[in-house]
């Protein structure tokens, strides 16, 4: 039963908008989607390798301005932003990658924040490359409707979860995990750990970069403080992986699920939605507390707790 | 079999999340995007307040065509794509007819793509980057003047009073910061002004004495700043400060017109000017009852952005009732032909100079004398007689 | 030329005064790492709910910032030692497959403090607009014929005093006082602090208790210089680890040249490259730091003092 329920999933999320639901229920969806990829993406480094990185906005940043600039500056449709970012992404990866693989543990993560802020800054700055914060705005999007866009990100996040369990199961994953568990101990054993990080590293950029070009082609309007957010892309990426459950393959699905669709309906509660806030951080805190593996990884502690308990008569 | 209790939980929250969004689709009211939290916050609250004035006052006199109007207010807390969204949420789920509302430039932007993409006319009332109406787009109508002209009056009390010949520029790196900025660069030059200084800094800096040096050693005639509440006050705090002694300080944004600002700089805010759009003092029909109106009940005089907001709804009352039926098109046929006056001035949409549903009107300039926001220019609108030329630092106590 | 040295000098000032203010911040950062190994994330909000707690103080008491720090910052204390307790302690038992549990739990925090303040105080910015708030010294007005004008502002020159008063009482206490020394023997080797009779676990509720009173002062001495928004604990929590990692994780003395280092390179940025470029080059010192010195300005004098 647990090998079908991916393939349901899929075949449920293929056949809704043909079922008939708002074009606003829609755009939640998409952006769920959207952010399982990210998540997932950020497993791969985070969760099966261990790299906690909290900068994820800069490959999402990174990828939604190629799209955007060669729009503007060169007049070509946004779309082909995607297979550009998967160059300019591994690019960015390999700088990343030098930069701060060489640093464990705390250190990557605050480097990896620090990166997200220089290109937020940078993007800010270079108005002549960047529009700065005038942003990129398209003119035309490619559909009115939703529907093509849905269908667009349904395939690229079935396309990423398959590539990335191909990855994990191949002998890649398992020195990803060594390096995770004890980085010292798989060096020794002559895993060359700087390696397979900078792998992990640019499988994660490629594919968060590609859901930012999606995002520019999507919503028609990027500015750094969008796509470059710290608190919005990138502490939202870890939370997204942290609560639906680290280095576990639906964890990022379930994941997006509860950070966005539970956003969504607690912002638009009229007397609640501006402590969002506070129930989202008090969730997490709970959740870092009692499920530090996340609802999917801790599912065990979910089941447990609601099962009638058994006692001795 | 725990799996399938798993699947099916996963399942049913899925349902129920569906049809929750469902259910928020049946009201029948106007929703405004306003930034409710963020950093836009007061703004925004400002605006809603005005709305809830301009609401009362409809509401007593009968409504709009004997229907009375009910607002609801939705955050987009400043962020664009959060606006985007609420767009195309009163567009598809509660099939608004029209859409209006919205403070920052970037967030009335997005909304302005999305009306314009749907065919669903669309009010600015407050967003003042040029590009806006600059697309030609059929379905978005801005009743405040841009970027461009927001300073045509500072501009003008420059060329008859104060001729300067150098200019120093200071700017928040927003959208409208950035723009603000770039007009008043290309008018410089126009005027024969030489830009000494132009630099951006974030909002928020905490120490700005960095760049105010540098503007006092480049010694500019006149030092304009496009800067938000805060920032504007702990720019002429430091001003004061380091007694960089300008002919003038002028301000190219908000933060120089609110009462706040001269709380918060108390000595260094006077006799500093502000282009600004609107003034509580001013002779528009409506806008004196209205500024002392807000003032009673909240405290302190509105800025521009509440009596923006205050004539948007009278604006919309006036298409509403001359609109054949509440549909898109019609509505927006209604629009195109506004002609009236309001308190925050008259609202005539026209297609000239490069924009499209654009309303033109004069610019006014504000300064701050004896701890009060005088209108002081054009001199049919003053309020009180401008002081030039201003004493240096040393010299004032 | 006399314009240039006059701008030279006085952006120097700025940045020594911000250096100083900023090293308090970073002070009570490097303390919190250098005991628990944590990166509090939440640090600039605790300064935020400090900041509020004076601006309260003097709106409804009339009671000048300066004097509420004696009021702020053991409330702070207290407040950072009841989240050590309850909180953070728990995570730090917990068994999961990242180990950055606690990082995370301080974001956590940090979203609902920043949150809480939105929806009691709304987003509105609020000051506490003292009399003294634009005073400085002048040169000219010792020195009459000075061929440049440099001034030196009031409220910033007694921040820096303050946090300098401070940061020696704080020396004082860690390496005089027995419970100082507990917390550095905590810092150095956990087990072995326990082995010798350390209560560990109240040493690391009395370091949270005091990196939370030492930003508690930071946000007092500054909010007459600044203004506050409930959002602004962010800025300052990065300004606080890219001090931290700068001077050297969990060093005071490299916290300290951390903090005169940041301050006096960013004033320098803003000044001759430009100001919108200030924010890029605090990170980018950071990121420098992290990699080519990455035992921060704490190694260097380490390196230096052992004859390397």
């Amino acid at each position: 039963m647990k090998r079908y329920w991916p393939y349901l999933a899929l075949i449920l999320l293929a056949i809704l908008p043909l079922v008939g639901i708002s074009s606003y229920t829609m755009h939640v969806l998409i952006l769920v989607i959207m952010w399982s990829i990210i998540g997932m993406a950020w497993n791969v480094l985070g969760g099966f390798c261990g790299q906690v990185s909290f900068g994820h906005a800069a490959f999402f940043g990174v990828g939604a301005y190629t799209a955007g600039i060669l729009y503007h500056h060169l007049g070509i449709s946004a779309w082909w932003g995607m297979p550009a970012c998967v160059v300019v992404l591994i690019a960015v990866s390999l700088i990343v990658g030098y930069i701060c693989l060489r640093l464990r543990g705390a250190y990557f993560a605050l480097a990896t924040l620090a990166l997200g802020e220089v290109c937020r800054v940078a993007a800010e700055n270079m108005v002549w490359f960047t529009q700065g914060n005038l942003g990129i705005l398209i003119k035309e999007r490619t559909w009115v409707g939703k529907t093509w866009y849905y269908y667009v990100i349904l395939l690229i996040a079935v396309g990423s979860y398959i590539f990335i369990k191909r990855v994990i199961a191949s002998k890649w994953g398992y020195y990803f995990v060594a390096i995770r568990e004890d980085q010292d101990a798989a060096e020794s054993l002559g895993i060359d750990t700087t390696f397979y990080k900078t792998i992990a590293l640019c499988i994660s950029g490629v594919l968060t970069g590609i859901a930012g070009a999606f995002y520019m082609n999507y919503m028609g309007y990027i500015d750094p403080g969008i796509v470059f957010s710290l608190s919005d892309i990138s502490i939202l990426t870890v939370m997204v992986v942290m609560v639906g459950g680290v280095a576990t393959f639906g964890g990022p699905t379930m994941g997006a699920l509860i950070m966005v669709f539970l956003a969504e309906i607690v912002r638009s509660t009229p007397k609640i939605g501006a402590a969002h806030q506070t129930i989202f951080g008090i969730l997490l805190i709970l959740i870092i507390i009692f499920l530090p593996n996340g609802v999917v990884g801790d599912f065990r502690k979910i089941v447990k707790f609601f099962k009638p308990k058994r006692t001795r008569a | 079999m725990r799996h399938f209790t798993f699947v099916a939980t996963v399942i049913s929250i899925f349902i129920l999340a569906i049809c929750t969004t469902q259910v928020l689709a049946q009201e029948a009211r106007f929703a405004i995007p306003l930034p409710l939290t963020g950093t836009n916050a007061k703004f925004g609250e400002i605006e809603k307040k005005s709305y809830e004035i301009a609401m009362e006052e409809i509401n007593a006199a009968g409504g709009i065509k004997g229907r009375k109007i009910a607002l609801e207010f939705e955050d987009s807390q400043g962020k664009p794509e959060i606006s985007r969204s609420i767009a195309e949420k009163l567009i598809d789920v509660k099939k608004q007819p029209v859409i209006f509302g919205e403070y920052s430039s970037s967030s009335s932007k997005a909304i302005a793509a999305v009306a314009e993409e749907r065919k669903v006319p669309y009010l600015v009332v407050t967003g003042a980057t040029d590009d806006i109406t600059q697309q030609n787009y059929k379905y978005v109508f801005r009743m405040n003047p841009t970027n461009a002209y927001y300073a045509v009056g500072l501009l003008s009390l420059f060329k008859e009073v104060v001729k300067p010949k150098s200019i120093a520029i200071l700017y928040e790196s927003s959208d409208f910061g950035t723009s603000g900025a770039e007009d008043m660069a290309k008018q410089s030059e126009k005027f024969g002004m030489k830009v000494l200084v132009k630099e951006q800094y974030e909002k928020g800096a905490v120490d700005f004495r960095p760049i105010l040096s540098k503007v006092k050693a480049a010694r500019p005639d006149v030092i304009y700043m496009v800067s938000y509440v805060m920032d504007a006050a702990l720019l002429m705090r430091q001003i004061k400060e380091l007694r960089i002694d300008a002919n003038l300080y002028a301000g190219g944004a908000a933060g120089f017109a609110i009462p706040e600002f001269i709380q918060n700089a108390k000595e260094a805010s006077e006799l500093v000017m502000t282009a600004t759009l609107w003034s509580p003092q001013i002779k528009y029909p409506g806008a004196v009852e209205y500024a002392e109106k807000y003032k009673k009940r909240h405290g302190d005089y509105p800025s521009y952005h509440g009596a923006e907001a205050y004539s948007a709804l009278f604006v919309m009352k006036d298409v509403l009732t001359r609109a054949k039926a509440w549909a898109p098109d019609d509505i927006r046929v209604a629009m195109k032909a506004t002609s009236m006056m309001t308190a925050f001035g008259p609202i005539k949409f026209e297609d000239k100079e490069g924009y499209t549903n654009q309303n033109f009107m004069d610019t006014l300039v504000m300064q701050v004398i004896k701890g009060k926001h005088e209108t002081i220019w054009p001199q049919k609108y003053a309020s009180a007689k401008y002081v030039y030329p201003i004493p240096k630092w040393r010299e004032r106590n | 030329m006399a314009a240039q040295v006059e701008l030279f000098l006085q952006t120097l000032i700025a940045g020594f005064l911000l250096g100083g203010l900023y090293a308090l911040i970073g002070l009570g950062m490097a303390l919190i790492m250098g005991v628990m190994r944590i990166i509090n994330l939440a640090h600039g909000d605790l300064m935020m709910v400090a900041m509020y707690l004076a601006y309260w103080l003097f709106t409804l008491l009339g009671v000048d910032p300066y004097i509420s720090v004696f009021v702020v910052v053991p409330l702070l204390f207290l407040f950072g030692c009841a989240l050590q307790k309850f909180l953070i302690t728990p995570v730090m038992k917990v068994e999961s497959i990242l180990p950055h549990n606690q990082v995370i739990l301080t974001v956590g925090m940090a979203m609902v403090l920043s949150n809480l303040a939105t929806v009691f105080f709304t987003g509105n910015y609020r000051s506490t607009p003292v009399n003294y708030a634009s005073n400085a010294w002048y040169l000219t007005d010792y020195w009459k014929n000075a061929p440049i004008e440099l001034s030196l502002s009031m409220p910033w020159s007694l921040s820096f005093l303050c946090a300098f008063i401070i940061t020696v009482a704080l020396w004082f206490f860690l390496t005089k006082t027995d419970t100082g020394k507990s917390i550095r023997a905590t810092a150095q080797d956990i087990d072995a602090a326990t082995l010798m009779g350390v209560n560990t676990n109240r040493m690391r509720m009395l370091t949270f208790g005091i990196g939370s009173a030492l930003v508690a002062c930071a946000g007092c001495l500054f909010i007459p210089i600044y203004y506050l928004y409930p959002a602004l604990g962010k800025q300052f929590t990065n300004i606080g680890f890219v001090i931290t990692v700068l001077g050297g994780m969990g060093s005071t003395e490299g916290a300290i040249i951390g903090g005169m280092i940041l301050g006096i390179f960013e004033s320098m940025t803003a000044t001759y490259v430009g100001m919108g470029w200030a924010p890029l080059g605090r990170f980018a010192i950071f990121v420098a730091a992290l990699v080519f010195v990455p035992g921060g300005v704490a190694s260097l004098i380490r390196r230096k003092r052992f004859g390397k």
